[in-house]
């Protein structure tokens, strides 16, 4: 079917470059795995389980890793720099070579939002201030000096979602039921635990996402306040102070907690539009790369041979990101076959 | 020396004639309205002051150097600075020199008003005699010094670039007429003295035009009509001169010895700041001054503007402008004839009515005071801290000051440990004193229980409002980053000096331009790394665009600000930007490339 093997870059080798690596091998084609991290995975590989059915992040990133390992995947090689050709382009790699390809596939997924900007919920200054990334590995490794048998805790959400001030107006999509699934787990685990939910409103569309909500409140006792936190504080022991408002009330709350966790939000990764303002690839307003059209074509871009999948474009799921990167890896094939 | 003019008069002094009598009449009424609209103890105060006699001597040469060398406008910009110290002192002189040779030569004729203007028509004089030759000599000095200026005038008008404005006002049709006929005067005044020179005589500028000119049109019948010309030029400047932005001239001699006075901004259409209003030369300096116009929507929205839109009375844009303003106090600093923009807004913003105006009188700091009372246990004296609301936000400020506090020893308290009363100085910016004046009241109570001799603050908000409006007497009032150096300097706090650590210090507005404090700061992060500096910074520095000012500015508006203060604060790479607000720091950590502190965090994590 396909005469000359024509070279095919994907920039990351999260789920969203894994899956569609997986998918072009199974059309025929050869495509180049470049990963700046020594391992393959991105962020899900950090992650202990996904909701909505609980399973281990582990083994979705394995299987996707046992599926793509006739793949050639570079790890802990970053692009230097990326230039547009007549009839493609070449990437110049920290590893000294120089990549020529017919395609690029952005994969470069998403950076979590650095929670000490908001310094007013006192990241990276109170001890028992962590984020939803901190514990997600506290769940796969256990190991966190700063979680010791909380009799209460929190989760803040939208923090650097949603926030002019932060410079990020768009929904981060996940953490609404990342908060959620999160709560239940840590709840399971200090069943005596209080913990409560600050939210300004919650969007649980996707798939039991509702179920899971009404499951945290009937059988887990989660209290939901409906209000941003706008202050955290340190008490003498130690423990955070927070200050919100309950909205549903119209009256201030003030709650001591063991333990606040933030559930910072997604931004774009700065090397996604490094790498896109080098081949002169639109980038939107909110900082995400710019698709060719929002509804019928969100894997392509504005030039030829350049494609998107997963979170470059936007706050997305795992299934979703997954979908994605099918759908690029047929119109890869389909661009490829029609320049025959 | 003979008179050529039997009845000492000619019908083209007219126009001349009736354009000083309108623009005196004019300034007369315009003077006394100003000064019966000040406040009764404001007047009394002014009054006073212009027959002291250490006021004389400061406004005489406060005047002079003002408004006739524009001392200010040299320091800031060369070419502008001779510009305009050319045209006025130049014009200063010729009328001067045409009074001295009418007292010298026909002082019989003192009382004529319009000799010394057209003295060379009237009077026939020789260069034979030392003194004619040195007075027509200077006068032709002077004119072509005059000339000079309008040269540059007419360069800059097209072409404003050159002389270093990259924006410039936009003029009023009236402003057009006062701009052209204030250009054709001189010219004029060239023409009409030289077509007379070989028979009045002249010196090296008009003695050569009038040879040049005698080669081609040859006869003495021009001379009368450029004469004429130049009356007309003269009438038409001075008649629209109330209505144009020249009326900066006569307002600034009144303006200089009211300020001298001490007289402040009471109302914003009314006494001083009318006389301010009328004094803004529009000459547009602060429009590149402003943090806004990196906007060039916002372009309009500087002090100028207000300033024209005062005088025209247009209320929609006045708000407008008032409302969206930093208050960071910039134009003030680069203007020429001192504007106070920012009070001028506030006073604006006071005039406002609210529906609700919710009062603070009744609440109770009984609570506060004791807790204060107790924190001192029985000692008077030491340190009372008062972080102010903004720390709430930015708590590593808190932790670092407390810190610091510790490690030098000093015996201090906080006044707010778990959220105190605001400052009062966001509701002053707003324009609604009244409030303001009771959180004062409340926090003075609190401040007097705690036996306190020093009040520190980590806030320049709250520190300005303190220092400025506070009945304070006995307790100092201290920034943070004055305290420290001071605590460095007497060796109570070590720091130790990292290489390779490049520190650019950021003004904040309300402790630089707003209290003068900018030495200290600097000298205290010398003493933790190599202190840089900004593009522009000390009194021109430009406001983090995160000001409490604006009451319309949307955070939109205000990215592109910001961006612009961190390009300005990065132009010689440091590795890390310092500020003492929390404001500018919470604004800045949100869009900077490298790592913004407040100074107390610097100093804590050196010590």
């Amino acid at each position: 079917m396909v005469n000359r093997t024509p070279v095919i870059a994907i920039i990351g080798a999260g789920i969203a470059g894994l899956e569609a690596a997986r998918q072009l091998s199974a059309l025929g084609y050869k495509p180049i795995l470049i990963e700046k991290a020594p391992v393959t995975g991105g962020h899900v590989a950090e992650w202990n389980r996904l909701f909505p059915d609980m399973s281990p992040a582990a083994d979705l990133v394995q299987s996707l890793e046992a599926q793509t390992a006739k793949v050639r995947t570079m790890t802990s090689t970053e692009i230097l720099s990326i230039n547009r050709l007549k009839d493609g382009y070449s990437l110049v790699l920290s590893d000294g070579n120089i990549l020529i390809c017919q395609a690029v596939l952005f994969a470069t997924g998403f950076h979590l939002f650095d929670a000490s900007k908001k310094e007013e919920y006192g990241y990276g200054i109170y001890e028992r201030v962590i984020t939803n990334r901190d514990l997600e590995q506290w769940f796969n490794t256990r190991h966190d000096a700063r979680i010791h048998n909380p009799k209460a805790m929190g989760f803040v959400h939208c923090v650097g979602s949603r926030d002019i001030k932060a410079g990020n107006t768009q929904c981060s999509k996940v953490c609404c039921i990342t908060a959620i699934k999160q709560a239940i787990e840590i709840k399971e685990e200090f069943p005596d635990a209080e913990v409560y939910c600050f939210y300004m409103d919650l969007r649980l569309f996707g798939k039991k996402y509702e179920d899971f909500y009404i499951k945290a409140q009937r059988d887990h006792g989660i209290h939901f306040i409906r209000g941003r936190v706008s202050e955290v504080g340190e008490a003498i022991d130690g423990r955070v102070v927070v200050k919100a408002e309950d909205t549903l009330n119209g009256k201030p709350v003030k709650v001591t907690l063991d333990l606040l966790v933030l559930m910072a939000g997604i931004v774009c990764n700065p090397d996604a539009q490094h790498y896109a303002r080098e081949i002169g690839v639109a980038v939107d307003d909110d900082g995400f790369l710019k698709s060719r059209d929002n509804v019928a074509s969100i894997t392509e871009s504005s030039r030829p041979g350049v494609f998107f999948a997963g979170a470059c474009t936007g706050a997305k799921t795992v299934p979703e990101t997954l979908a994605e990167a099918r759908s690029a890896a047929l119109a890869i094939h389909q661009y490829l076959s029609k320049r025959g | 020396m003979r008179e050529r003019i039997a009845s000492h008069f000619d019908p083209f002094v007219i126009p001349f004639l009736i354009g000083m009598a309108f623009v005196l009449g004019y300034c007369l009424i315009a003077m006394i309205r100003v000064i019966a609209q000040l406040p009764k103890a404001d007047r009394k105060r002014f009054l006073v002051s212009l027959i002291t006699p250490k006021y004389i001597w400061i406004n005489i040469r406060d005047i002079f150097l003002n408004c006739l060398i524009h001392v200010k406008l040299w320091k800031r910009n060369r070419v502008l600075g001779f510009m305009h110290s050319s045209i006025a002192f130049g014009w200063f002189m010729i009328i001067l020199l045409g009074h001295l040779e009418v007292m010298l030569f026909v002082p019989e004729r003192i009382h004529l008003f319009y000799y010394p203007i057209f003295f060379n028509y009237f009077v026939a004089e020789t260069e034979s005699t030392i003194q004619g030759s040195l007075l027509m000599f200077l006068m032709d000095f002077f004119l072509l010094m005059i000339l000079s200026g309008i040269a540059i005038a007419i360069i800059k008008r097209f072409a404003s670039r050159i002389v270093g404005m990259r924006r410039t006002t936009r003029l009023s049709l009236l402003d057009q007429v006062g701009l052209y006929s204030l250009w054709a005067i001189f010219p004029l005044r060239l023409l009409a003295e030289s077509f007379t020179a070989h028979i009045s005589g002249g010196s090296f500028l008009t003695i050569p035009t009038n040879w040049v000119f005698r080669q081609f049109l040859g006869n003495d019948l021009n001379a009368l009509p450029t004469w004429w010309a130049y009356s007309i030029a003269l009438c038409v400047f001075m008649c629209v001169l109330p209505f144009t932005r020249y009326m900066h001239i006569p307002a600034e001699m009144l303006l200089i010895p009211m300020r001298n006075a001490g007289i402040r901004i009471r109302h914003p259409r009314k006494g001083f700041a009318l006389l301010e209003v009328y004094s803004c030369p529009g000459c547009g300096v602060c429009i590149d001054a402003c943090p806004m116009s990196v906007r060039k929507a916002n372009c309009k929205d500087c002090t100028v503007y207000l300033n024209r839109q005062l005088r025209r009375g247009n209320e929609r844009r006045i708000e407008e402008i008032s409302d969206k303003c930093l208050l960071c106090g910039k134009c003030t600093a680069v203007c020429q004839v001192g504007a106070q923009g920012p009070e001028l807004r506030v006073a604006q913003r006071e005039r406002r009515k609210y529906a609700l105006s919710p009062s603070f009188a009744g609440i109770n700091v009984r609570p506060m005071a004791s807790a204060v009372v107790n924190g001192a246990g029985g000692e008077s004296g030491g340190v009372l801290y008062f972080a102010g609301c903004m720390t709430q936000l930015t708590p590593s400020i808190r932790r670092a000051t407390t810190s610091l506090l510790d490690k030098a020893g000093v015996r201090w308290q906080m006044m707010d440990p778990d959220g105190g009363l605001c400052c009062g100085r966001p509701l002053m910016m707003a324009g609604r004193s009244e409030q303001a004046r009771e959180l004062i009241a409340k926090n003075l109570e609190i401040i007097r229980a705690s036996g306190c001799d020093t009040l520190l603050l980590s806030c320049p908000i709250c520190y300005r409002i303190f220092k400025e409006e506070y009945a304070l007497e006995g307790i100092r009032v201290v920034h943070h980053s004055v305290f420290f150096q001071e605590l460095i300097a007497a060796g109570k706090l070590q720091v130790q000096r990292e290489d390779g650590l490049k520190l650019v210090w950021h003004d904040p507005c309300e402790l630089g331009r707003g209290c003068g404090i900018y030495d200290e700061p600097r000298a205290a992060l010398a003493a933790a790394g190599e202190v840089i500096e900004a593009g522009k910074h000390h009194a021109e520095s430009i406001c983090c665009g995160g000001s409490l000012g604006s009451l319309t500015l949307s955070f939109e508006q205000r990215r592109p600000m910001v961006q612009n203060a961190l390009d300005n604060l990065t132009v010689e790479n440091p590795s890390e930007i310092v500020t003492g607000c929390p404001l500018c720091l919470a604004t800045f950590v949100r869009a900077a490339d490298r790592p913004v502190r407040d100074i107390a965090e610097v100093l804590d994590s050196h010590s």
